[in-house]
């Protein structure tokens, strides 16, 4: 057995492990990608008190601490049966929109646009952040740096600290903003919409000018024909942090648009006996197994999914962009994974805008911030993850401590969709059992486009981001092992 | 001379979170203007911003690693030639500091240490509490770090 050992990268965590299992002709059949899933949450929770779940679920996870403060504040708003007051809402969307502008900035500079700025057959140890400055330059390094650094202080200002949030109260926030505040706001905003700008010019010099890059975004490895679902605002434009869900078909016209309290009625789960993830589905259409198309009921969220779940963006030069990558890449819907990447710089530059909309609104520093609550119930909250729909699912006794509680994370929402992202991947780099070097690359591409969220420990890994890559003969005999750094 | 101490971890995920329970148990022995204790729920990025200023920075963490469960080591940071955090969305403190270097950032310490706690595997499990074998290296992380501060004086 042949085992290629590939250079440290170190920007995806959670022992990832993937295993391929080939035809008789030697090409790929399948591929599954197994991911370690926290467990015991619901019983974690039980009989704790239900205004401590923004906080508590803010730790769950280090990338999302700000979607799941709020995902866990809205599920409350609706468990004790209150409105936040209207100025409120615009303090939490504007500190949603800070959360936005840093998550997006990173993924795309750090680690998923490194694969485009400095090429996709670079070695791993380039790939990264360093590749892009060398490339790029110092002065594009200091202002990704700076405007990453700007989202962060806007949600800090906001939530009280930049990373664990404690401001989420059911019925409003805790915090309001003073006018040094908005000036800050306000400055840092504007200087973030420019940055988004840039940044979408720099996507289109390199990426879109290039036809090689642009063949492989529309190329058959890299596309799936799902379902795709966001949530959108009453004109049916991309919302991050209310509104409806919405599930739009593989032309791009709607298939149900629903309340986040029928969720349950939309979306199934199904469970496979080789992963601890469950896969979400859409009920009406069913689960046909790992396949794509109209008869199958796999749906994909995250930016992508957003937008093409969407009729537009909610902001004059987002909405612009949106027009131009449906003109670009033939029409709605956009199937190709890759244009995940492009999709994150429009809601980047959303973002921005809709962070400079607030601010100016007269209503932000009302005192008026939060309305009682009512007697403790059920309550579902759905907000945008950066990378996908997320949904808080609490069930209160009389004493408003927590009964059962349930999460439906982003990534499970897209774990059909990534599962056959890296067989297509795989597809196209092992033909009759010879395996390509490329194809750790190929694969490693595919799913991080999704910016995918795995276990969220936080301890100290020494080497890099352990990928496994398990390839299995016809009669599911170990043929080949492909890893870096395990 | 100014020092961080920082315990990095997630609280509610049983082991992985040690780090913390060990900053706690120290924030009570240690009372010196010129040290700072602390807890950080985050990597990469986001602990290079909490270290900044300092001229050493001490990081108290779990270290997944083929050694003795529950055993403590002194690692220098420069002895992982990769490293990679808690974080899928964010990259290692190594990349972290070196991105910083190349941008002219001058407020880096001079020394970042890890009080590694050695563990054989991810937790996946929530939980506010230690494993048996893990809650025994807790004072021994606390000695150890004590030591590591007194050398200093």
């Amino acid at each position: 057995m042949k085992t290629i050992t590939i250079d440290p990268i170190t920007r995806l965590e959670g022992h990832g492990k993937i295993s391929i299992f080939l035809d008789a002709k030697g090409d790929v059949a399948n591929a599954y990608l197994q991911i370690p899933e926290l467990r015991g949450f619901e019983r974690f929770s039980q009989g704790r008190r239900a205004e401590d779940m923004p906080q508590i679920t803010s730790r769950i996870c280090g990338v999302c601490p700000v979607a799941h403060h709020f995902a866990a504040t809205k599920a409350l708003d609706a468990a004790f049966n209150v409105e936040p007051t209207p100025a409120a809402k615009k303090l939490r969307e504007l500190m949603y929109c800070g959360y936005f502008i840093y998550d997006h900035i990173l993924h795309f500079y750090y680690l998923g646009g490194p694969d485009f700025v400095v090429g996709p057959d670079a070695p791993p140890a380039k790939r990264n952040i360093l590749g892009v400055i060398e490339k790029a330059g110092l002065e594009i390094g200091k202002e990704v740096i700076k405007h990453r650094a700007y989202g962060q202080k806007i949600t800090a200002i906001l939530g009280g600290k930049a990373t664990h949030p404690v401001c989420g109260l059911p019925g409003g926030v805790s915090k309001g903003l003073n006018k040094d505040e908005v000036k800050d706001i306000e400055t840092m905003g504007k200087s973030c919409v420019e940055f988004a700008k840039f940044s979408l010019k720099l996507f289109d010099d390199i990426v879109l000018k290039n036809k090689d890059y642009l063949d492989m975004i529309l190329s058959d490895s890299y596309t799936l024909s799902t379902y795709n679902m966001g949530l959108v605002d009453k004109n049916n434009k991309v919302n991050f942090y209310e509104g409806k869900i919405r599930v739009t078909d593989q032309k791009g016209k709607e298939h149900v648009k629903f309340d986040v309290k029928d969720y349950y009625k939309i979306v199934a789960e199904h469970v496979e006996e080789w992963s601890y993830i469950k896969f979400t589905y859409l009920k009406d259409i069913g689960w046909k197994g790992f396949k794509d198309g109209k008869e199958s009921g796999i749906y994909r969220v995250g930016p992508l999914g957003r937008l093409n779940a969407a009729e537009g963006m909610a902001t004059p030069l987002a909405d612009k962009e949106y027009k131009r990558f449906y003109e670009t890449l033939g029409g709605k819907a956009v199937n190709s994974t890759l244009a995940f990447h492009w999709a994150r710089l429009i809601e980047l530059l959303y973002a921005t805008e809709r962070a400079t909309e607030l601010i100016k609104d007269p209503e932000i520093t009302s005192t008026k911030i939060r309305n009682p609550v009512g007697e403790p119930g059920e309550g579902i909250g759905v907000v945008e993850a950066a990378r996908g729909t997320l949904i808080h699912h609490y069930k209160l006794d009389k004493n408003g401590l927590i009964d059962k509680a349930n999460l439906i994370v982003a990534t499970t929402n897209n774990a059909g969709a990534i599962n056959m992202s890296v067989r297509d991947a795989a597809k196209g780099v092992i033909k009759k059992g010879k395996v390509n070097d490329g194809l750790l690359n190929m694969v490693e591409m595919a799913f991080r486009a999704y910016d995918p969220c795995f276990a969220c420990a936080t301890h100290t890994l020494p080497g890099g981001m352990p990928l496994e890559v398990n390839i299995y003969d016809k009669n599911k005999k170990l043929y080949k092992t492909l890893r870096r750094n395990l | 001379m100014r020092t961080i101490v920082l315990g990095v971890g997630n609280p509610i995920l049983s082991d992985d979170g040690v780090g913390i329970h060990v900053a706690n148990q120290l924030k009570q022995k240690i009372n010196d203007p010129n040290i700072a204790i602390d807890a950080a729920l985050t990597g990469g990025m986001n602990l290079l911003d909490l270290i900044l200023g300092y001229d050493k920075a001490i990081i108290i963490d779990a270290v997944i690693d083929n050694g003795e469960e529950g055993e403590v080591k002194i690692i220098p940071l420069s002895n992982f030639s990769t490293m990679h955090s808690c974080n899928p969305h964010d990259v290692s403190l190594t990349e972290a500091i070196q991105m910083a270097e190349k941008l002219g950032e001058t407020r880096i310490p001079k020394e970042i240490i890890i009080v590694g706690i050695m563990m054989k595997k991810l937790p996946c499990e929530f939980g506010e509490k230690l494993s048996e074998k893990i809650a025994t290296a807790v004072p021994k992380a606390v000695e150890m770090t004590l030591n590591e501060i007194k050398k200093d004086n």
